[in-house]
């Protein structure tokens, strides 16, 4: 790269001794500035701190006496610094976008800012249209303002957000702040926002860079900060943090090595433990599975390939059900019942909304896909539900202060490792699992990971819906590419490889 | 966050969350001290024939509480139990005194009315998708109605002793309709906090998705939630023909509101955020043992609508109150 960056550069944002106290100190003494212009990655696992750090920057959680904030010639004590000041130089964008689907972009723009008003107090909507078209056209969007919102593809929604939180600071550089914006956007569609991304910094604006993916922190931030217990461990350009050193610092331990490639792929003879033929349901045109004992079979495909169908549909939650042999067993399966009775566990892609119990105790959310053991003469023997779900605890390795805690109180890694786990318990003979580890930070994708491999070599087969790429690399001995609802390629071998994948998304059928 | 929490902070908690769950108990007994011992309500409040006629009016209420709590179990408010209970005390008075039959064949009748009813409110919201709100109402509306149909505004009356005694006499010393709805009573709370099939409820009122993803029929969950809250309304109705030696042309819509505001407070006892039998046991004593001593002391009649109204806002408040700190204590 050509850019040059002077030798010190005034940063836009300074903070200094920054501290956040609850029950514990979550943020320890901070000190972090941000240099103008650049991209700056900022790290660290579930409980680091980063979400607090943000938090207060954005001035709705206020900080520890003591510490100091400077931002565009503002230049004052923690305590002191508020929404209304940050306003006036940093800008968020969360991770859901915050964006109201049943309305038009404009309507979107109106609620955040500030309706447009004439006489009598009467919205003046053609106003409000013009000014957000030109606030949309400032960051080459070129859509109608009066599109609603659920219209918009996964990226548009994105920059149409950033756009909105950017709407009314003029030409003045500023800094962006953008909480994991890539998590819900399909791979291909990564590139364009990055590239919207690269324009806002050769304006000028700086941005902060949430993200839980390394390989794309590798490719956009220049520089980098990483968290953990709420110290800074690492902070400098990119070019200093290779992906390992940045998984050893988020982890505090060097990484375990799981060395996924090296591992005795399943041997082609062993018996096949699910197999089923063409699936036609929802957008899927007829595809064939099988999996083998021990072996990880991932599912690669854009958004709208019907990747999540293919899970719902073995599972008899989508479709007039299928029909599988299942270690050569003959099942129907038209409801989620069936799927169960026949072996099979599904861990749905949205675990708030499709599998935790978050205002249950852990003990009950362990226990759940495996209740009816525990009854005794129509009755539930709690105390022994209640004991084995601590040793599943500590099996499965979930850190909660007990088995009492409400699920929702644990970290969103802790409480994927509770959903995996409770059908784990159940010991299925097919493992389904949709994005297992989105929204999970590094060390829980690990440990996540782990416990997938240690369920195939117990003997089950299992599938694995990913659009991280290098969660399919890492865990899968095969791959089949979905595209339009058909298996466009299957991958095994050497290229089980993200290149080879993505390049199978796109064009299918031509080799890379 | 809070997933390594510092064991001190830990101890305070859990002996806040026990004051919490007990709160309501310890009030209840307070008051009971309080009523008993103030000399304008002491002597007729501890009377044995005001804690009979107190413990024994409260039996009906109890029932329809109970019945309301297995389809909110589910997550689903169902607006129509007393007005099945109202119901299903005109089918059982219509069928002995009308038809002639036999009393325990009239019971029968009126439970099973009770389940029938059940029946068809759980196939409309469970298969039907209708919005259980719009059908509980309906269906109350519909039954209250009918009532007034057949009874043309008046009561039935000419109920056989067999079945009035059962309201007003007694077992070993203890008014026979207490020991029914004890009974009833008992039976629910062991299916909703024993068996499977409680445990699946609340699983379907705490999330049905993922519920439905573990394999549970949530459907036939749900159907069977309204059957047996049909059930235990038609026992309801049953017992409140035996309380009052006929059947009114009332809808019933009177005995929803306090069966709400018990099942309500229950949700502030013991299991946070929940709605229990225990529960509803303590928040039934509580409403009757203030609305009793408020009367004896001589407050005005007003007071006890305003009590309520005041004990229903209460109980959601204090419910939402904890639902937010134990459910949103570790959010990043």
């Amino acid at each position: 790269m050509t850019v040059t960056v002077p030798a010190h550069p005034e940063p836009v944002l300074r903070v200094s001794r920054l501290s956040k106290t609850y029950a514990t100190r979550v943020v320890d003494s901070v000190d972090w500035q941000l240099a103008p212009g650049r991209v700056h990655a900022l790290l660290g696992g579930n409980g680091s701190g980063k979400s607090t750090l943000l938090k207060m920057l954005a001035g709705v959680v206020p900080a520890d006496p003591g510490g100091r904030i400077e931002a565009a010639g503002h230049r004052l004590a923690s305590e002191h610094w508020t929404p209304q000041v940050a306003a006036g130089t940093l800008r968020f964008v969360h991770q859901d976008l915050a964006l109201v689907d049943g309305l038009s972009i404009a309507d979107n723009f109106g609620l955040a800012r500030r309706y447009p008003r004439s006489r009598w107090g009467r919205i003046d909507g053609a106003g409000l249209a013009r000014h957000v078209a030109a606030q949309l056209g400032r960051h080459g969007l070129d859509l109608d303002p009066q599109r609603p919102v659920a219209s918009l593809r996964p990226t548009d929604r994105a920059l149409v957000a950033i756009a909105r939180a950017l709407d009314g600071i003029g030409d003045d550089a500023t800094t962006l702040v953008l909480d994991e914006p890539t998590a819900s956007l399909p791979v291909d569609e990564v590139a364009h926002l990055f590239a919207s991304i690269r324009t806002l910094r050769e304006n000028g604006h700086s941005v902060v860079f949430v993200s839980h993916r390394l390989s794309e922190v590798a490719e956009i931030a220049d520089d980098v900060t990483i968290l953990r217990d709420g110290v800074v461990v690492g902070s400098g350009p990119i070019g200093q943090f290779p992906e390992e050193r940045v998984v050893e610092l988020i982890a505090g331990h060097p990484r375990a090595t799981v060395a996924a490639r090296s591992r005795p792929a399943a041997a082609d003879d062993a018996p096949v433990v699910l197999d089923v033929r063409g699936v036609s349901a929802g957008p899927l045109r007829g595809v064939d599975v099988r999996v083998r004992r021990g072996e990880v079979l991932g599912v690669a495909g854009l958004m709208g390939s019907g990747r999540s169908s293919l899970l719902r549909a073995l599972f008899g939650d989508l479709g007039d059900g299928v029909s599988a042999r299942i270690d050569g067993h003959e099942v129907e399966i038209r409801t989620t019942g069936d799927a169960v009775a026949a072996g099979i566990a599904l861990v749905p892609e949205d675990r708030a909304r499709d599998g935790a119990y978050l205002d249950r105790p852990l003990w009950e959310n362990l226990s759940a896909a495996v209740l009816s053991r525990y009854r005794r003469r129509g009755r539930l023997a709690t105390p022994a539900e209640r004991a084995d779900a601590a040793d599943a605890m500590r099996t499965f390795g979930v850190r909660a202060p007990s088995v009492d805690a409400p699920l929702g109180a644990l970290s969103g890694g802790n409480q994927q490792k509770v959903v995996v786990a409770r059908w784990l318990r159940a010991g299925p003979r097919v493992l389904l699992l949709d994005e297992p580890s989105q929204g999970v930070d590094a060390v829980a994708r690990d440990e996540i990971h782990t416990l997938v491999r240690d369920a195939a070599r117990a003997g089950a087969a299992v599938v694995v819906v990913s659009s991280d790429l290098d969660e399919l690399e890492a865990l899968s001995d095969r791959v089949i590419v979905l595209l339009a609802g058909r298996v466009a390629r299957e991958l095994s071998g050497p290229d089980v490889d993200r290149n080879v994948i993505i390049a199978a998304m796109h064009a299918p059928g031509v080799d890379p | 966050m809070t997933a390594v929490a510092a064991p001190s902070p830990a101890r305070t908690v859990s002996w806040r969350s026990v004051a919490e769950r007990y709160a309501l108990v310890v009030l209840v007994a307070v008051e009971f001290v309080l009523f008993a011992a103030l000399p304008r309500s002491g002597e007729v409040f501890v009377s044995a024939l005001n804690l009979r006629t107190l413990v024994a009016n409260q039996g009906v209420a109890l029932v329809v509480a109970v019945a309301l709590i297995f389809p909110l179990a589910a997550g689903i408010f169902d607006f129509s139990v007393g007005a099945v209970a109202a119901s299903s005390s005109v089918v059982a008075a219509a069928a002995v005194v009308d038809l002639g039959l036999p009393v325990v064949v009239a019971a029968l009748l009126g439970i099973g009315f009770g389940a029938l009813v059940g029946v068809v409110l759980g196939v409309l919201i469970a298969y039907g998708d209708v919005n259980p709100f719009i059908a509980t109402l309906g269906v109350a509306t519909l039954l209250g109605g009918a009532i007034f149909a057949y009874t043309a505004g008046l009561r039935i009356t000419g109920v056989p002793a067999g079945l009035t005694s059962i309201g007003s006499d007694d077992w070993f010393g203890v008014p026979r309709i207490v020991v029914v709805s004890a009974a009833v009573a008992g039976v629910a709370w062991w299916l909703l906090s024993q068996t499977v099939f409680g445990r699946r409820l609340f699983a379907v009122g705490s999330n049905l998705r993922a519920t439905h993803l573990l394999g549970v029929d949530v459907r036939r969950v749900q159907l069977l939630a309204f059957v047996a809250s049909g059930v235990t309304a038609g026992i309801g109705g049953v017992l409140l023909l035996a309380r009052n030696g006929g059947a009114t042309s009332d809808s019933g819509m009177s005995m929803l509101f306090p069966a709400l505001t018990a099942v309500l407070l229950s949700t502030i006892v013991i299991d946070l955020g929940r709605p229990s039998v225990p529960g509803v046991v303590v928040a039934i004593f509580f409403i009757a043992i203030t609305v009793s001593g408020l009367t004896l002391v001589g407050t005005p009649a007003w007071v006890n609508q305003v009590f309520n109204g005041a004990a229903l806002l209460l109980a959601v408040g204090v419910a939402r109150l904890a639902r937010s700190r134990g459910g949103a204590a570790g959010r990043p």
